[in-house]
């Protein structure tokens, strides 16, 4: 029988930060479509129905003119369907293309590793969200933009500020500043090499944008732009630390990949099914529709929880614990439909084959430091914040 | 409308009935053929729609583009000269009796 959506108001926004696992099954065991208070949105948390929803775009659309990712950052493409999003999507492909990634960001972004992890393995001790992670998904953001070198905390800062920028439902004044502040650091920077990519045709994100047919208008590119910096930083961050804790807690798993490279793209695609760095995006309902049992009314906002989903019980077993060997089956850490990550390839070859390998190969002992455990949080995004390591220097 | 034969990785053969404005991963789909995923419903950007064509049916099913081309090279199966990605290929009444073979692994 087909009925609202139910209402969950018991649960403090805290407690979705710290651990929103039980509260996904919760609300998984309640219904297709959960009002959560604390969350101020309608969630959907099951894999079969996030799935149906992706493949209806005309029911559940994207675009959204009033939502703060495009107060933030402008029109993006994230936020457009159908042919407008196709346009987008088609200008940024060639830096995203097979040939593109394994000859020329491979090997720039094995360099990259290298040297991070060089310059700390004679520490024996490192905080890897900041001795590796960040920096790494930095600087090599930084290059696949095309932007000129800047310190990696600034592109990290900038992301930062975006991301709270466009989840700042509680319209705090001071995010807000800080979003507006980043983005039109992030339009300088553009500016200072737009010319250099009109002229100089390369692999770079803006310089597809830039000889794309048509030329992306400038707005547009200044948009887009954001939407990459503001997800293309936490996601390989929190991958990298995700796949390394979740091999540093399991030992008999990371003795397997380390004697079995093969496995490697497993580990990768366990660790974004066991914490995707996204946890959930929204979707806005544009008419009145029937989602397994639960009315949905024209205009809701809806959340995806592909974190709750890639937890689905009823998809995968034991879905909490981390398991490489887990039978194939396909996640909803890149997302799905026309909106599929971009960067879900140069993810998997980043993080999966060049990154955490290297990093396994070249700390010897790496192992997790008893008094003092790792940190995870957030549910809109979730990762660990905090992962402290010690190895045989 | 045409009639399409897949053929699972195993042998199994099922039967399709394609409409003439549908891709043939769009067909799959509608009648539950498994082994194919397309995890991005036909955004030539998941690679999880691989299939191969019958090279006879080769002028109906037509030219690979290059973007699909790129990304067959991350197929999990080995892409061989029949690969394509279902979702790029549209259904055409000539392709009446065409078999499509539907790899191991998406
Ligand atoms: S459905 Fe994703 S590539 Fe065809």
């Amino acid at each position: 029988m087909t009925s609202a959506a139910p209402v969950i108001s018991d649960v403090a926004y805290q407690d979705l930060l710290n651990d929103p696992y039980p509260i996904f099954k919760r609300v998984r065991d309640t219904a297709s479509a959960v009002f959560v208070a604390a969350a101020n949105l309608t969630l959907v948390t099951r894999f079969d129905d996030i799935v149906k929803i992706e493949r209806d775009p005309v029911t559940y659309s994207s675009d959204n003119p009033t939502s703060l990712v495009n107060k933030v950052m402008g029109p993006t493409f994230m936020r457009k369907d159908g042919a407008e999003h196709a346009t987008g999507r088609k200008a940024i492909e060639p830096s995203f293309r097979s040939g593109t990634i394994k000859e020329h960001w491979t090997p720039r972004f094995a360099e990259i590793s290298e040297r991070l992890i060089n310059s700390l393995s004679g520490a024996g001790e490192a905080d890897l969200f900041h001795a590796l992670a960040a920096p790494m998904a930095s600087l090599s953001l930084m290059e696949m933009i095309g932007f000129k070198e800047m310190p990696w905390e600034t592109l990290a800062l900038w992301s930062q500020f975006l991301i709270d920028g466009a989840g700042n439902y509680a319209r705090d004044a001071e995010i807000e500043r800080k979003a507006m502040e980043a983005g039109s650091g992030i339009d300088a920077a553009i500016e200072a090499v737009l010319d250099h990519h009109r002229a100089h045709p390369n692999p770079s994100i803006l310089s597809s944008m830039v000889h794309a047919d048509p030329p992306m208008p400038i707005e547009e590119i200044r948009a887009n732009i954001k939407v990459i910096i503001g997800g293309g930083l936490n996601e390989p961050r929190d991958a990298i630390l995700t796949l390394t804790l979740g091999l540093l807690a399991n030992p008999a798993q990371k003795e397997s990949v380390l004697v079995k490279p093969e496995l490697w793209p497993n580990a990768f695609e366990e660790a974004v099914r066991w914490i995707s760095p996204i946890g959930m995006y929204p979707r806005r309902v544009t008419r009145e529709t029937d989602l397994s049992d639960v009315m949905l009314p024209e205009g809701l906002q809806i959340g995806l929880c592909v974190g709750a989903a890639n937890r689905d019980d009823r998809r995968f077993s034991n879905p909490d614990m981390f398991d490489i060997f887990r039978p194939r089956q396909s996640h909803l850490a890149f997302g799905a439909g026309a909106h599929f990550c971009a960067g879900t390839w140069v993810s998997r070859q980043t993080v999966g084959k060049i990154v955490v390998p290297m990093l396994f190969e070249r700390l010897r002992n790496l192992r997790l430091r008893e008094d003092a455990p790792p940190l995870i949080r957030g549910w809109v995004f979730r990762g660990p914040v905090s992962l402290p390591v010690r190895w045989d220097a | 409308m045409p009639k399409i034969i897949f053929v699972s990785a195993d042998g199994v053969t099922r039967e399709v009935a394609a409409g003439a404005d549908q891709s043939i991963m769009q067909a799959a789909l509608a009648a539950g053929v498994p082994g194919i995923v397309a995890e991005c419903n036909g955004a030539a950007a998941c690679a999880t729609c691989h299939c191969y064509f019958d090279p006879a049916y080769a002028a109906c099913v037509g030219e690979i583009g290059e973007q699909e081309s790129e990304m067959l090279d991350f197929a999990a199966s080995e892409r061989t000269a029949d690969s394509r990605l279902s979702c790029q290929v549209r259904v055409m009444a000539e392709m009446d009796g065409m078999t499509v073979r539907v790899p191991a692994l998406q």
